[in-house]
């Protein structure tokens, strides 16, 4: 009797499509490379690391974690790939170390990426 | 040796759990599921049960409760009935999309407006779409056996989703009959412990559920029906262990009660069974062929099952505690996939509906067979003359 | 019988940015605003609450905009929660932790469960569970970040929303020239005193990151529920230039549009309290939202304000506190 009803078929979904189990997906360790926000930006602040008082408030106040102090080196360094240009920073420095540069002056200046997200 | 006593359904659901060493239990109070959790507030009281008893602010509350618990990694349970069932609606696809496989014990109680407390299917039903593992039972045992039942199905690796348990408010929530409950021993042989695959957890972090594309929502959804597909053979070995550690005779899907040689049959679901299969017996000894199919689980729906069961029978019959206005056949909701399930078959038995133990109502012996005397006319005409009859309503 | 240890976590106060635990739990790479308030208090968030922690987060700006797509930026375990149901979520999560606890399922420390909820989430649609969250006596953390609308779908007035603010369910028009007509509720209040089980409540802005910090590390290391209401100003609702999220932060507490404070069990403490307070309108005529206003509605929102003021000055203990973030010196 059976052979003759229908079956319900088979759903398979194609590997590239793939989505996680329960739509559960893994934490990102130090940054999120899925999501690159660097072609977001209009400016890029850069800084003066002789004026920079290592006062860390341009580490503090960045919605996006961009800066962070490098004990070794003592100086502040500026993630690229993430900033976004909201110039937060550069507004609350208070020895004012930080200056907001056109991003398509630099050689590394970003246009566009690949894909969008 | 397992316990026997006299037990109602709400007392049997609580002895499951209790035996199914259930961690995180949410309560709301509503009529007639409340004394589910009376007994469990009880028991983890006189500290028979190490588990949390949460005390939820709602029904929404209750159905989040028991998400985060599952999420977390503990075994969750919680109920309602009639109103309550509803206003959770806004949890039951997270649940089952996040694949958290909580339980749900629900005493089916009709929808307002305005209240009435007594017994129909469709508070339940109206998320039977979810995609949750959800059924009746007809007896206080069944209550209680479906409880382990569904936290074995909706805990293993394959499956991972919620259940919702289902009785009959009043004629099974509140009538007390035997049953034989289990030795823990015997449960924890039949129920491994419940193991989340990705808790929410300092050791191992996860996000559960990020914002997702619509072209990645379709996947979702394919992969959560996928689910539905292996999950029949999941039911049938459940049950199949079931009744051998546990001594009893299920069928997976359908309880069949003289259907092999029957010339036309009554579908049914829930404690109505009861005074059906007295009914069937009655009618047989009166030279009628009549049978029954009762069934157990509406999620995942046993197309073939039924088909196969109802292939020979000349006339079928669904009876309906339960409302689908507006529907194709203006009256409940089990009718429509009855009829699409016997749709394929090379020769089809006349399908009709009857509407009866609506609002709680009895059903009574008379009822069905009032019921059987059309169906014997239909097998003889051939046809149906109508899609369905609203017992003690029809004005012809 | 003696209580059982659940290994609840404490912490210490920070006195310096250089202080702070540099790890990050909320790490770049989401798709929020450039200059977004609430992401910086996530941000700060994570930092004082340190590994072992869970997020539970309900829909708002700060899942959608932080998952999307199918990639957060949460270190630490995260969930997402309706937008109506955060502190049952969390509840759940609380409960579950503690009966695996005791079942000896579970050694680690005792996770921090923070709810981080919108205002919506918080006192509106929210509210409920919030509440019964509150009532319970979970050991959770609910804070609301206040950015003053529904803001991740378009702008629209929220409980918290000011007088006068101009969203889209609350445009200025001819028949109402103010836009919003409604004062807003005041969140803290709703819980303070009405719920026996809190004993912690603060309120903090990103603008004052070591305060903020210090009041999250106090918060968690309560045994029981607490509750956070924070200023996170949004460029895009408010709409102001990007750059001057934390500067807006502090000119709501030097004009006493917001104002930082702890209430613990009966006492309350206020930091930060200006010796004279700004205009609103300095902190008005900053954000297009108010650009609507004529002086007679700026004078209503003046009289509101001082109202708190003035109940502050009746009231208040002053503390003394780490400096707020530094202000920005005059060009030469």
């Amino acid at each position: 009797m059976s052979k003759k009803l229908p079956g319900y078929g088979t759903i398979r979904v194609p590997q590239e499509r793939e989505v996680p189990f329960g739509a559960i997906t893994p934490a990102p360790v130090r940054q999120q490379d899925l999501f690159v926000t660097s072609n977001w930006r209009m400016v890029r602040p850069v800084i003066d690391q002789e004026t920079c008082t290592r006062c860390l408030t341009c580490y503090i106040v960045c919605p996006d974690a961009c800066w962070s102090y490098n004990e070794e080196e003592d100086q502040m360094e500026w993630n690229w790939k993430f900033c976004k240009g909201c110039q937060i920073c550069i507004h609350q420095c208070p020895v004012e170390c930080l200056s907001p540069i056109p991003e398509l002056d630099f050689e590394d200046g970003v246009q566009r990426l690949e894909k969008p997200f | 040796m397992p316990q026997e006593r006299n037990l109602t359904g709400c007392s049997a659901a609580a002895q499951g759990a209790k035996l199914a060493e259930v961690e995180v239990i949410c309560s709301f109070p509503i009529r007639p599921y409340t004394a589910i959790m009376m007994e469990l507030a009880k028991m983890v009281a006189d500290g028979d049960l190490e588990a949390e008893f949460v005390h939820g602010e709602g029904e929404h509350a209750q159905l989040s409760v028991v998400l985060g618990a599952s999420a977390a990694g503990a075994r969750a349970f919680t109920g309602s009935s009639g109103v309550g069932v509803t206003y959770a609606f806004e949890l039951y696809s997270p649940i089952a999309g996040g694949r958290y496989p909580v339980q749900m014990s629900i005493a089916d109680r009709t929808l307002d407006p305005p209240g009435d407390f007594g017994s129909e299917h469709t508070d339940a039903l109206s998320f039977r779409d979810q995609g949750w593992l959800m059924g009746w039972a007809c007896s206080p045992q069944e209550v209680f056996d479906n409880t382990l039942m569904g936290f074995r199905i909706g805990e293993d690796p394959r499956v991972m989703l919620p259940q919702a348990i289902c009785q009959d408010g009043y004629f099974l929530s509140h009538i007390p009959d035997k049953v034989i409950l289990a030795d823990l021993a015997q449960v924890r042989e039949f129920l491994p412990p419940y193991k989340a695959p990705h808790p929410l957890s300092p050791t191992c972090p996860v996000s559960h559920g990020p914002q997702i594309r619509p072209d990645q929502g379709a996947p979702m959804d394919a992969q959560r029906a996928a689910t539905f597909l292996n999950l029949p053979q999941v039911i049938r070995e459940a049950t199949e262990d079931f009744n051998r550690i546990f001594g009893r005779n299920y069928d997976p899907f359908l309880e069949k009660h003289r259907l092999e040689d029957a010339e036309i049959a009554f579908f049914i679901m829930g404690a109505h069974a009861n005074t059906c299969r007295k009914a069937v017996d009655a009618l047989r000894k009166s030279g009628v062929k009549a049978g029954m199919a009762r069934l157990r689980w509406v999620r995942p729906w046993p197309t073939h099952e039924i088909a196969e069961a109802l292939a020979h029978v000349k006339a079928v019959g669904s009876v309906e505690t339960s409302t689908s206005y507006g529907g194709a056949m203006r009256g409940g909701n089990l009718i429509h996939e009855l009829r699409a399930s016997l749709y394929d078959l090379d020769e089809r038995p006349v399908v009709t509906s009857f509407m009866a133990g609506l609002g709680g109502e009895t059903i009574w012996p008379e009822d069905f067979h009032y019921m059987a005397k059309v169906l014997t006319q239909m097998a003889k005409d051939k046809r149906a003359d109508k899609y369905v009859r609203w017992l003690g309503f029809e004005a012809d | 019988m003696k209580p059982f240890d659940y290994k609840f976590q404490t912490f210490e106060p920070i006195k310096s940015f250089r202080g702070a635990p540099r790890e990050e739990m909320y790490v770049p790479g989401h798709r929020t605003c450039a200059g977004c308030g609430p992401a910086l208090n996530y941000r700060l968030v994570g930092k004082a609450a340190g590994r072992d922690t869970i997020f539970v987060g309900p829909t708002g700006c700060m899942y959608v905009a932080n998952s999307s797509y199918l990639c957060t930026p949460y270190a630490v375990a995260w969930i997402h929660a309706q937008i109506t149901n955060g502190g049952a979520v969390a509840s759940g999560i609380e409960a579950a932790y503690k009966v695996m606890a005791r079942k000896g399922k579970y050694d680690g420390p005792f996770p921090n469960v923070i709810v981080m909820a919108g205002d919506g989430g918080s006192v509106d649609i929210g509210l409920q569970a919030l509440s019964g969250l509150m009532y319970r006596g979970h050991k959770v953390l609910f804070i609301c970040y206040d950015n003053e609308s529904y803001a991740n779908t378009g702008i629209q007035t929220s409980p918290t929303t000011p007088y006068g603010a101009a969203t889209t369910f609350t445009p200025p028009g001819k028949v109402i020239p103010e836009g919003k007509t409604l004062f807003p509720k005041d969140p803290p209040q709703l819980i303070i005193g009405g719920h026996p089980a809190v004993k912690y409540v603060s309120t903090t802005s990103i603008a004052y990151p070591l305060d903020l910090i210090n009041k999250v590390r106090k918060a968690l290391s309560y045994p029981g529920p607490t509750f956070m209401h924070m200023l996170t100003p949004c460029p895009k609702g408010w709409k102001f230039d990007e750059n001057l999220t934390v500067e807006i932060g502090k000119l709501a507490v030097d004009t006493g549009m917001w104002t930082l404070y702890e209430w613990e069990d009966g006492v309350y403490r206020y930091q930060h309290l200006p010796k004279k307070y700004k205009p609103v309108g300095e902190y008005m005529k900053l954000q297009g939202r108010f650009a609507h206003l004529k002086e007679e509605h700026i004078a209503k929102e003046q009289a509101f304000v001082d109202q708190k003021i003035a109940h502050v000055k009746a009231t208040a203990i002053p503390v003394e506190a780490v400096p707020p973030v530094a202000v920005k010196k005059k060009k030469k």
